[in-house]
């Protein structure tokens, strides 16, 4: 992650974005996308919320943890509604992985990768994020039997990595925001 | 005197690399080292030929990108600046078309076929071209709101989408069908002169009266 982009970030105005319960699900997930891309991503991510200046939201790998528990898809998930401060703090932190990440999301993303190798890419991010799915989602839910269902899962993935490529970078805050305020269809 | 002032910048990704040339506009209190009057810019996309024009035409491009790329990013592929429009960007198996129209007459219009990299790759120049504090330039403004839910309903496929109501009618006729074909239970119905009560010659009309059997 470079320095202008931390700082774009930071200058960026708040919004008073409050997610309902699909953008949760979908926040959460891209946040667990990110952790399958990066082995040392729970680590990052706390170091990212300290260069972002959310030390004092996020001060601790817990708090962090207990804020991401309000995806209602998660094993032990927390009622109610997450605050705009924390949503917003979230939404940069993501867009901030992305960012540092971004290179390795464009190798996924291009068709002009070696088909050999980008399938092993995909297979490798498929085990990783399906493992870190089956640990702490519901999979009693539906929606969690859909994302590791080998029916789905491909393009819920590619999707995910798609979503993360166009989120990285000083203008993506303002998209990944206006999607997760989504209805639901 | 001119070229001395003239400044470039350039915005490197992966698969992108875009170009900018411009002059300080001493007359707006702009730096010596920021651009305020945009003269050239190109845009180079790996396996394209080299774009190039003025201010206009790079409005063009962001007027249809950032939408796509909002529509991207919730999964909805929706064709931008399709028609009368120097621009334009749709989805074609796969990948994403973008197609320039020239201003000069028997130009044919030039088509370029992005796969979802090279798109990110594009976003992440004309996203730091907009916030470089170097280039002071009053870009159309770009608002991200989130996606109607008729607009998101349309990238579920059609199928999936009719299934539940065709069920529903399917189920509906063959229920008010088998209510036609199927006969009602017969009840059986008194005669009328059993509905009236015949008067019980015990009853007690008027309760004033004694009663005989005391």
């Amino acid at each position: 992650m470079t320095e202008s982009t931390v700082t774009s970030l930071q200058e960026a105005p708040v919004s008073t974005a409050v997610l309902g319960r699909r953008g949760m699900e979908r926040l959460d997930l891209l946040l667990l996308t990110v952790e399958s891309l990066d082995f040392n991503g729970g680590e990052a991510m706390l170091w990212a919320t300290q260069q972002l200046g959310f030390e004092t939201l996020f001060p601790n790998r817990v708090e962090l943890w207990k804020r991401r528990c309000h995806n209602p898809l998660r094993r032990s998930t927390r009622r109610g509604r997450l605050g705009t401060a924390e949503t917003e703090a979230l939404i940069r932190l993501l867009c901030a992985m992305a960012d540092r990440l971004y290179p390795m999301l464009h190798q996924l993303l291009s068709s002009r990768e070696p088909s050999d190798l980008s399938k092993q890419r995909w297979a490798l991010v498929d085990q990783r994020l399906s493992d870190l799915i089956a640990e702490r989602f519901n999979l009693r839910r539906g929606a969690v039997q859909r994302l590791l269902s080998t029916d789905h899962s491909a393009s819920i993935q590619r999707q995910l990595v798609l979503t993360l490529a166009l989120a990285a970078g000083p203008g993506g805050v303002d998209r990944l925001r206006a999607s997760l305020l989504d209805p639901t269809p | 005197m001119t070229s001395m002032l003239k400044l470039s910048y350039r915005y490197d990704q992966t698969a992108a690399r875009l170009e900018v040339d411009g002059l300080p506009d001493f007359s707006s209190g702009h730096g010596e080292s920021v651009i305020g009057i945009l003269s050239a810019w190109r845009l180079q996309l790996v396996g394209a030929p080299e774009l190039e024009g003025k201010r206009d035409h790079l409005e063009a491009l962001m007027a249809v990108v950032f939408p796509y790329a909002r529509h991207q990013i919730s999964g909805v592929s929706r064709p931008e600046g399709w028609s009368h429009h120097p621009v334009s960007i749709r989805p074609v198996d796969g990948l994403h078309q973008l197609e320039l129209t020239s201003s000069q007459p028997d130009v044919p219009p030039l088509t370029i076929q992005l796969d979802d990299a090279d798109l990110a790759d594009l976003l992440r120049c004309l996203d730091a071209l907009r916030s470089d504090v170097r280039v002071s330039i009053s870009w159309p403004e770009v608002v991200n709101h989130p996606l109607s839910r008729r607009e998101l309903v349309e990238r579920v496929p059609l199928g999936r989408r009719l299934a539940a109501p065709v069920f529903g009618g399917v189920a509906l006729a063959v229920v008010g069908v088998m209510a036609m074909v199927i006969p009602l239970p017969t009840q059986e119905i008194k005669a009328p002169s059993d509905s009236i009560e015949s008067p019980s010659p015990d009853s007690v009309s008027d309760p004033s009266q004694a009663d005989p059997s005391r």
